[in-house]
């Protein structure tokens, strides 16, 4: 909410400077997000009446003016404003004056022409562009010679206050004002007094309400006979600019300015435009309304309307209609003023796109109170402004259905311990007094009566928080917290993501993190299988699918980084992906990830070789990186797999227990030039709880007896992958085969074609005794023979 | 003899300063120490001195050949030096040039905040706790006492899935999921993802939040504040750091603050919006079942990107997700 910092202090004048009252204000929890002068600094600048105006003898777009400042002699100022005109009033800075940007005015010559001063457009003096090419026009009855600054009440400024939805009481003048005397204890002072309005004659219009429970409090009033050609006031207009309000005519500037001063939203209806009886009704299905933004909305059966015989003619509480709104051509208004319950409006307004000064208000509560005040205090201005005959005021309340004071009981102690400060019982009476609650002693504290206005008092903690809030939350004791001392748990099993990570950044690899939302289209492409949820309202279309794979994020980051000179890019991320899963309370398994993706070369162009482009053993080694620190390296087998997203030749699936866990390649070459990248890019991703369970170590003594290695040469079908014979080797059992290390891979003369050679190393030792040379030939006569059994692999 | 003996020395002196290699060496000693070398023949002439003689001749044989001995070892000493010196020069490298390896990558900054902020708490004996990110009405919102009809749902800017399932828009849904599953006291905090429908220079539809609760038989308002103003001050490494509490409104908690801190370390010693917190809502305990009046709950909620920025001086906020390792190299 926007206000103007003078019309606040009408109601409450705390000694304390604009900068100290927006702190207060801030530290009471009304946030002030901005403080903002109404015009720049500026002196010397007074009404002036532009008595002549004559062409410039040497200069086309100049005229010369003599301007009465209220002085002996006129000024003679040159201008070149194309709307000044002799007789108007505006704005006239004199010889030593200052403008804002400490522009002086100084007598100068123009073109030979003397000028003594500057007539001045808004934006000259620091105030808003209004709109105008030229000079700021002044009324007519602004007094010549008027210090402009006290004449637009400039030394004002606009404080801008961002208040919280539990806050409604201070969407106006008045409730801030509440706030502003409760915590500076002042006394709050209302600059008006309630006026005697001569009632004359019953209400023509008449008013039934079909849902008291939604409206509980109906009052209307019709007016006529008055000066359908007054203007708003100077001093109206500048406080509705300055709480934000465009001037659209007196009779909705005064409904308007009642809405800043009091918070109570009103509306004005032309009379002669309303066909028969108001009713207060819920929507038929398929009504129309043209609302006064000349839009024609279908209302829902469920929306609140203010109707009469030719239909609806209003949102209830959030905004009129156009057919019967207020014109220049309207003689006789009829003025509503009514209360609808937050209930009855939430939510309605956004059903329609909508959100008004009102329904923000009604949304949240208006006093149930104030429409009383609020009426009286509207037909006291309009009188005043334009005269006029008021009815008597037509009134349909339903008692039953307005919201009572609540009284809620404070006591003592938990006050202190939730609060963790004492507070003084006289302190506490005063700050409740202060806020407009009736307090009154209990046995173990007090019973506090909360006024209509606050519709968030319904619990204790409604009151501690007041207490709090008004005793300043920075007022409170430095107390640490006080629990007992226990030990947290510490599972030596349990792999720490983190010490992933690290290992990942060791290895060369930045993290990233990807939005979690990723483009339909490509995620389609790279994860064809996988059931994925949509968002209904994604922030744009390529951000509308809940990532099945880290790919899509990973891909792009890579486009992203190779489109700006980084051609080596090593990263991973850790995160969600999420399949749709009906079955689940939140329609998706959500699973925690950990991918990466390569591409460029092995290192960054070292000194003394070449360095090579990275492939799948480059990736694969990182994978096993992490494999190995969480124990897993023997439980996960890499298999030969098709995956949609990689190169059939080189991309591998890992599966440990059977399921498949992870998958690991190269980018499928048809894919590259669609997902923006350049080159071979390789890529994994594994689920992180296969990473996480680990053992803890349970050491065994070291042998003493020497360890026989025997190196074998086999000759396999090119064809058969290496595990398979590694397999079918330590399938065989033994209890003294410790290891088999591969250390060749040979293709070429002496053997074959279609045929590998495959060098292992074998370790063998027994851990009680030295081997005999008949047991260590025994065991590779049974590997001998497993392996050609399992691949028909023959000793070279 | 003595003249003889002294050929000998002389002859063998000259030979070996001119050997240049070690064999030539080891050839000389074998020719005037070996078993048929020059000086060993002179000693197998001794039978022909008398035995008057013998003595003192064979103390200048003895004499000789310890010189010439002495000779070879100096030479031998000086060629293994000449060797060695060489094999060092040969070897020389140049150090400064740069180790093989690789690079080292880095963690996110986002990350690096996070483990920062879960370290501080974890050392306090708060456990770390995380939820799903789509998340249902009940625990995002209804849970939280945010009911369908209240205002601060349109403060959230939420993504749907569909009318009761949403990309969550704040971490304190584990606060419901933790209580749920737990008996107090606790002590827990919750870091992760969360999403709003907004999008601009400073907002991303995804950032991080740090969920924190503690739920004691005794606990304060005044307690939460003195806990958070110790965190603000560990985090930034700054005893001077102002820190205001300014009353606020979220529907789960009540009192409710928002935290400001403002510096000299960085921005312009204006108040920066850090944290929100606040006690548990006494309907948000009785929703999970734990008895207001007999545990008090403390919760705040910290933006980490926020923290991140302040922390790191990154000044765009958008930089975090666009993921230009020029950018993210500066966080090794």
């Amino acid at each position: 909410m926007k206000l103007s910092e003078n019309w606040l202090r009408e109601w409450a004048n705390p000694d304390w400077s604009t900068n100290e009252l927006a702190e207060a204000l801030s530290l009471a929890g009304l946030e002030v997000d901005n403080v903002e002068p109404v015009a720049g600094e500026f002196s010397n600048v007074v009404v002036g009446q532009v008595v002549s105006v004559e062409k410039h003898p040497d200069a086309d777009k100049l005229n010369v003016t003599q301007v009465d400042v209220g002085e002996q002699d006129l000024l003679q100022i040159v201008c070149g404003a194309k709307n000044v005109v002799s007789g108007m009033k505006a704005c006239c800075a004199k010889v030593g004056a200052v403008l804002p940007g400490d522009f002086k005015i100084k007598k100068a010559k123009l073109r030979g022409v003397p000028s003594n001063g500057m007539l001045c457009g808004a934006t000259e003096i620091g105030l808003e562009d209004d709109g105008v090419d030229g000079l700021l026009v002044l009324p007519d009855d602004a007094p010549i010679g008027m210090d402009v600054r006290d004449y637009l009440d400039l030394n004002d400024s606009m404080i801008d206050v961002d208040l919280t939805p539990n806050r409604a009481d201070c969407l106006s003048i008045e409730g801030i004002a509440r706030d502003v005397a409760a915590i500076s204890e002042v006394e709050i002072k209302s600059p008006f007094e309630s006026a005697d309005i001569e009632y004359a004659g019953t209400c023509p219009q008449k008013v039934t309400v079909a849902e008291s429970q939604a409206c509980p409090k109906y009052l209307g009033c019709v007016v006529t006979d008055y000066d359908a050609q007054a203007k708003t006031p100077l001093w109206m207009m500048q406080k509705l600019q300055r709480g934000g309000i465009r001037t659209l005519g007196l009779v909705v500037d005064i409904t308007n300015y009642v809405l800043l001063e009091l918070g109570q939203p009103m509306h004005a209806f032309d009379l002669d435009k309303l066909q028969g009886g108001i009713q207060v009704r819920k929507a038929k299905t398929g009504e129309k309304l043209v609302t006064l933004d000349d839009k024609e909305l279908t209302l829902n059966d469920g929306t609140l309307v203010i109707a009469d015989d030719s239909g609806a003619i209003a949102l209830a509480g959030i905004m009129g209609g156009l057919p019967t709104s207020v014109t220049d051509e309207t003689t006789r208004l009829f003025f509503e003023c009514a209360h609808f319950t937050p209930l009855a409006i939430v939510g309605k307004a956004r059903e329609y796109g909508l959100h008004t000064d009102s329904s923000h208000r009604f949304e949240r509560g208006v006093d149930p109170a104030l429409p009383e005040r609020a009426l009286n205090r509207a037909l006291q201005l309009f009188t005043e402004i334009a005269g006029g005959q008021v009815s008597e005021v037509e009134s349909v309340i339903s008692q039953d259905d307005l919201a009572q004071p609540v009284t809620i009981e404070l006591r003592r102690q938990p006050l202190a311990k939730r609060l963790g400060a004492e507070v003084e019982d006289k302190r506490v009476e005063s700050i409740f007094k202060g806020l407009g609650f009736a307090v009154e002693s209990s046995e173990d504290g007090w019973r506090v009566t909360a006024p209509t206005y606050r519709f968030d008092m319904a619990i204790e903690m409604d009151l501690v928080e007041e207490v709090g809030r008004i005793y300043g939350y920075n007022n409170l004791p430095d107390t640490p917290v006080m629990a007992p001392m226990t030990l947290n748990e510490l599972p030596e099993s349990e792999q720490e993501l983190h010490a992933l990570k690290t290992a990942l950044v060791q290895r060369g690899y930045s993290e990233v993190i990807t939005y979690s939302f990723v483009e339909e289209g490509k995620q389609q492409q790279l994860s064809p299988d996988l059931p994925y949820v949509l968002l209904k309202n994604p922030i744009s279309d390529d951000m509308k699918a809940m990532r099945t794979t880290l790919f899509p994020g990973l891909l792009q980051t890579i486009s992203y980084n190779q489109n700006r000179q980084q051609p080596r890019v090593r990263i991973f991320e850790t995160g969600l992906v999420f399949y749709k899963n009906e079955s689940d309370p939140t329609g998706a398994t959500q699973v925690p990830m950990v991918g990466g993706a390569v591409v460029g070369s092995v290192a960054d162009s070292g000194w003394d070789e070449v360095s090579r482009k990275v492939d799948f053993f480059d990736i694969k080694g990182d994978v096993e990186t992490l494999l190995r620190m969480s124990h897993q390296l023997g439980t996960i087998r890499f298999e030969s797999c098709e995956h949609p997203a990689l190169h059939p030749g080189q991309s591998a699936a890992m599966i440990k227990d059977g399921k498949e866990v992870g998958i690991i390649g190269k980018l499928h070459p048809k894919l590259v030039k669609g997902m923006g990248v350049s080159e071979d890019v390789f890529l994994f991703q594994i689920r992180q709880d296969a990473l996480m369970t680990m053992q803890v170590p349970a050491a065994q003594m070291i042998s003493k007896f020497p360890e026989v290695q025997r190196d074998l040469a086999f000759v396999v079908a090119d064809s058969v992958p290496v595990q398979a014979l590694l397999d079918a080797v330590m399938a065989v059992e033994s209890e003294i085969l410790q290891a088999v290390d591969l250390f060749d891979i040979y293709r070429g003369q002496g053997v074959d074609e279609d045929q590998k050679s495959v060098a292992l190393t074998l370790k063998i030792q027994h851990h009680e005794r030295t081997l005999q040379d008949e047991e260590v030939d025994s065991l590779i006569e049974r590997v001998l023979d497993s392996a050609k059994r399992a691949v028909n692999a023959v000793l070279r | 003899m003595q003249q003889k003996l002294q050929a000998i020395i002389s002859q063998a002196q000259e030979a070996i300063s001119e050997v240049s290699e070690l064999a030539q060496l080891d050839e000389l000693r074998v020719e005037y120490l070996g078993k048929k070398g020059s000086l060993t023949e002179i000693m197998k002439t001794m039978g022909q001195l008398t035995p008057e003689e013998r003595p003192q001749a064979g103390q200048m044989i003895n004499q000789a050949k310890q010189q010439v001995q002495s000779l070879l070892n100096a030479k031998k000493k000086e060629l293994d030096d000449a060797k060695l010196a060489k094999q060092l020069a040969e070897e020389s490298i140049d150090v400064t040039l740069p180790g093989r390896g690789v690079d080292l990558g880095g963690l996110h900054p986002v990350t690096r905040t996070l483990r920062r902020i879960e370290t501080l708490f974890s050392k306090a004996g708060f456990d770390v706790e995380t939820g799903p990110e789509i998340e249902d009405d009940w625990h995002n919102f209804e849970a939280l006492n945010i009911p369908e009809t209240h205002p601060a749902r349109a403060m959230h800017d939420t993504f749907y899935i569909n009318e009761n399932t949403v990309l969550r828009t704040h971490t304190s849904g584990v606060q419901i999921r933790t209580m749920e599953a737990k008996q107090p006291p606790m002590r827990v905090i919750a870091p992760g993802r969360v999403y709003r429908c907004d999008s601009d220079q400073t907002h991303t539809p995804m950032f991080h939040q740090v969920e924190g609760l503690i739920i004691e038989k005794e606990a304060s308002f005044a307690q939460l504040r003195a806990l958070l103003i110790e965190f603000l001050k560990q985090f930034f490494e700054d005893d001077e750091l102002k820190v205001r509490f300014r009353p606020s409104y979220f529907p789960f908690t009540e009192p409710s603050a928002e935290v400001d801190i403002a510096t000299n370390l960085f921005g312009d010693g204006r108040w920066i919006e850090v944290l929100g917190c606040g006690m548990v809502h006494p309907n948000v305990l009785k929703n999970v079942g734990v008895d207001p009046e007999e545990y008090t709950g403390l919760a705040f909620g910290l933006g980490v990107e926020r923290l991140a920025m302040l922390r790191y001086n990154v000044k765009d906020l958008r930089q975090f997700f666009e993921n230009d390792l020029r950018f993210l190299k500066q966080f090794k």
